[in-house]
Order: C-alpha cells, then sequence, then structure tokens
C-alpha cells in the first residue's frame, strides 16, 4: 500500500472524510498512477513456473556447464514439506549455523514467509559474471 | 499429477551415450512392497517426532507431484549427464 493510499485511509478512519470522498481520493490517486513500465524483459506476473540456474564455468581448463529448472511448484512443496521440520530439529540446527558462524535463527522463520518470498521469485534475477565463471538465476 | 516418465541420459568421454527411460508408475508397483514399508517408517518416525502423519503424506505426495518439470543438465569437459522428469 503506497503512502498516499494509506493517508486517505487514515482520514476516513478519523472521521476527516466520508467514504464517498475517500473512495474518490483513491479513484483519482489510481487515474494519476503512471502505467507500467514496458520492456522487452517485462512480463505478466504470475506466469514464472520454473526456476533456471544456470553455470557457465572454466574448471582447470575445461569448460563446465550447469543447467538446471526446478518447477516453481516443487518450492513450494518443499516450504510446506520444511514447515512440518518438529522445533526442536530447528532449534539444533539454529545451534549448528550459530557454531559455523552463520548467525541465523531458523526458528523465526515461519512458512508463511517462506511462501512469500517463493511468490516474489519471478520478480528476481541474479547475475554473477566472472572472469572464469557465470551464474544467473531467474524465474521463467 | 505425479511424474510419469524419469530420462536419464549419459554422455562418456569415449562419445557414446547411454539414455534411460523411467516409467516411474510401473517401477513403482514392482517396488510396492518396499514403498509400503517406507511409509509405514515414515509413519512411525512422524508419530515418534510428533509430526502429524496426515500432513506429512499430504505434503510429500505434493512433493512428488510437484516433480514433472524438473530438469538437470550437466556437461564438464566431454562428459555429461542430463536428468529430466515428466
Amino acid at each position: 500500500m503506497n503512502e498516499q493510499r494509506k493517508d486517505i485511509l487514515d482520514m476516513l478512519a478519523e472521521g476527516k472524510i466520508t467514504a464517498e470522498e475517500a473512495e474518490q481520493l483513491i479513484a483519482a490517486l489510481e487515474r494519476d498512477q503512471p502505467p507500467p513500465a514496458s520492456s522487452l524483459d517485462a512480463r505478466p506476473k504470475g506466469k514464472a513456473k520454473y526456476l533456471r540456474v544456470m553455470v557457465d564455468a572454466l574448471e582447470n581448463d575445461e569448460p563446465t556447464r550447469v543447467n538446471v529448472r526446478v518447477p516453481l511448484q516443487l518450492l513450494r512443496a518443499g516450504v510446506r514439506l520444511a514447515a512440518l521440520i518438529p522445533p526442536q530439529a530447528l532449534g539444533k540446527a539454529t545451534a549448528e549455523l550459530n557454531k559455523s558462524g552463520v548467525p541465523f535463527d531458523l526458528t523465526q522463520l515461519k512458512p508463511e514467509q517462506l511462501e512469500a518470498l517463493v511468490e516474489h521469485l519471478d520478480d528476481m534475477t541474479v547475475e554473477v559474471d566472472q572472469a572464469d565463471a557465470r551464474v544467473r538465476v531467474f524465474c521463467e | 499429477m505425479m511424474p510419469q516418465l524419469v530420462t536419464v541420459r549419459v554422455e562418456r568421454p569415449d562419445g557414446r551415450p547411454i539414455r534411460i527411460w523411467v516409467p516411474v508408475l510401473p517401477v513403482v508397483l514392482v517396488f510396492s512392497p518396499v514403498v509400503v514399508l517406507a511409509v509405514l517408517a515414515a509413519a512411525v518416525a512422524c508419530l515418534v517426532f510428533g509430526v502429524s502423519v496426515v500432513r506429512a503424506l499430504g505434503t510429500s505426495w505434493r512433493v512428488i507431484s510437484a516433480l514433472p518439470g524438473t530438469r538437470v543438465d550437466i556437461e564438464q569437459s566431454r562428459t555429461a549427464v542430463l536428468v529430466t522428469i515428466r
């Protein structure tokens, strides 16, 4: 929710404006919104079905190529499976992570947060370029 | 829908590729006694660790059903492995 819309709803909640006025203001706000930028890379949201990981590297002067395609549905199912892990196991894993120098508390990670993360993966593109390796992670 | 076919293709340095097609349903039927034992063992493990058996089985089925479309392709020098699940 953007700031202006929140202000309008706050004014409505405080009784400064009526519901009709709030509706008119929100409609005016929506009219003023700039159209979404169109580019060659732009695609309709929610259409991505797969997560792709592509690695091109040189190992011992030999070309190595890794191309992995994972359905996003599998990630969602994996998140649900991870939600079944007992809290004791998560506590132990967190302790081991801390020992290894990764201060990450797995018990604070909620399945809903992970699901939201997977939902928004199609907006993500990671590209790493090095002299001897190139890694691309994206959704398609 | 559960996976129907798993294809494995291995290319060795001598250039002769090996292709294996694994029809999942017949293989599961052949190994059904082992599958039943594995499910029972998983159910017991769920009860021991206080996890809902129904939720665990349901979620495992969702993971299996989401597998079609997975593709892993690894090439190094003249060796390559390709695994696809349909």
